[in-house]
């Protein structure tokens, strides 16, 4: 019992359905409100998600940290910089599962401006392009996607400048 | 066809592909999948219950009015304050962003959000900190809420 209670899905879950029930035993129509959305919503974007699980399930298996790791060195130089500013983009994860990845990237010495472009272009998340163009549209994905790259190149730039004020 | 039956095809296509070459690789894969799925759903599903309060409680005109073109620079702060505070998995970025968009709030506003609430997270700060520093994690911090600012108002600007 404790352990379930500690389970992060059992926690969203309970929280969801009591919320809801809170909300419909305080006013049924409003409470109906956010049943449908949830209904609706979650209708819309199921295969979607089945699919983005798959992807990212695929590349995680497919493409092990020690590829990325060996695929971009030290992150120096043009062509290295160029790869960290684009290659994560295609990653999947949450901030807590790249850390540890880029902890390892460090101790390898790779730069720390390319340790910030790693992760501003992990931000990139295109394992999320069916989500994101059917909530927010193409051209909203494309030039948010162009952009993250420009971020990550400026990124690099800016924390190198820190670390080697550091040093 | 709908475009979420389109990627699950090409998404079945892909495990099928890789099922020939690695059948141990592939069910490894599988895993991972059901995995992610379970950590994902529940948080989306939190992330549909906030959309259904939103519906429920906040009428149009005053998420356009907070939100909306109108609120212009200050919006995008507030949004991006918003995304680096909250606890938003990634995939929960998108569904609520274009809940907003279909409310009326701004495509600069949506993009501050969205880059602050992926690259940011005050959940998060403790294990970068751990992991690569206090130095770099405060300024890698600083500089995305700031670069996120600018960014999201040229987009707003690009896609207005």
């Amino acid at each position: 019992m404790k352990k379930l209670l500690k389970n992060d899905a059992f926690q969203f879950l309970s929280l969801s359905v009591v919320i809801t029930l809170f909300i419909y035993a305080l006013d049924v129509s409003k409470g109906m409100i956010i049943a449908k959305t949830v209904y609706l919503t979650f209708f819309e974007v199921l295969d979607i998600i089945i699919a983005v699980s798959i992807f990212i399930g695929l590349f995680q298996v497919w493409v092990k940290p020690a590829t990325i790791v060996r695929l971009l060195g030290k992150g120096s130089g043009l062509k290295g910089f160029i790869l960290v500013c684009t290659f994560p983009i295609l990653m999947g994860g949450s901030l807590f599962t790249v850390f540890p990845l880029l902890k390892t990237l460090k101790d390898k010495g790779a730069r720390t401006g390319a340790i910030a472009s790693f992760i501003t272009a992990w931000g990139g998340k295109a394992p999320l392009l069916p989500l994101e163009t059917k909530f927010l549209g193409w051209p909203f994905a494309l030039v948010r996607l162009g952009f993250i790259i420009i971020f990550a190149f400026i990124m690099g730039i800016l924390m190198d400048w820190v670390g080697e004020k550091a040093a | 066809m709908r475009a979420g039956q389109i990627y699950l095809i090409i998404a079945i296509v892909l495990f099928g592909i890789s099922f020939l070459k690695d059948k141990q690789k592939t069910k490894e894969a599988l895993k991972a999948t059901f995995k992610i799925f379970y950590v994902v759903l529940p948080v989306l599903i939190f992330v549909f219950v906030l959309m259904g309060l939103i519906e429920a409680y906040i009428s149009r005109e005053t998420i356009v009015s907070i939100l909306g073109q109108k609120s212009g620079i200050l919006g995008i702060l507030y949004a991006e304050i918003v995304g680096s505070v909250a606890l938003f998995m990634p995939p929960a970025v998108f569904p609520f962003g274009g809940y907003l968009l279909k409310n009326g709030a701004s495509y600069g506003l949506i993009a501050g959000f969205v880059f602050t609430a992926i690259l940011m997270g005050v959940t998060t700060l403790p294990v970068e900190i751990k992991f690569l520093g206090k130095r770099f994690t405060i300024a890698r911090n600083i500089f995305t809420f700031v670069l996120a600012f600018f960014i999201a108002g040229l987009m707003e600007v690009i896609l207005r």
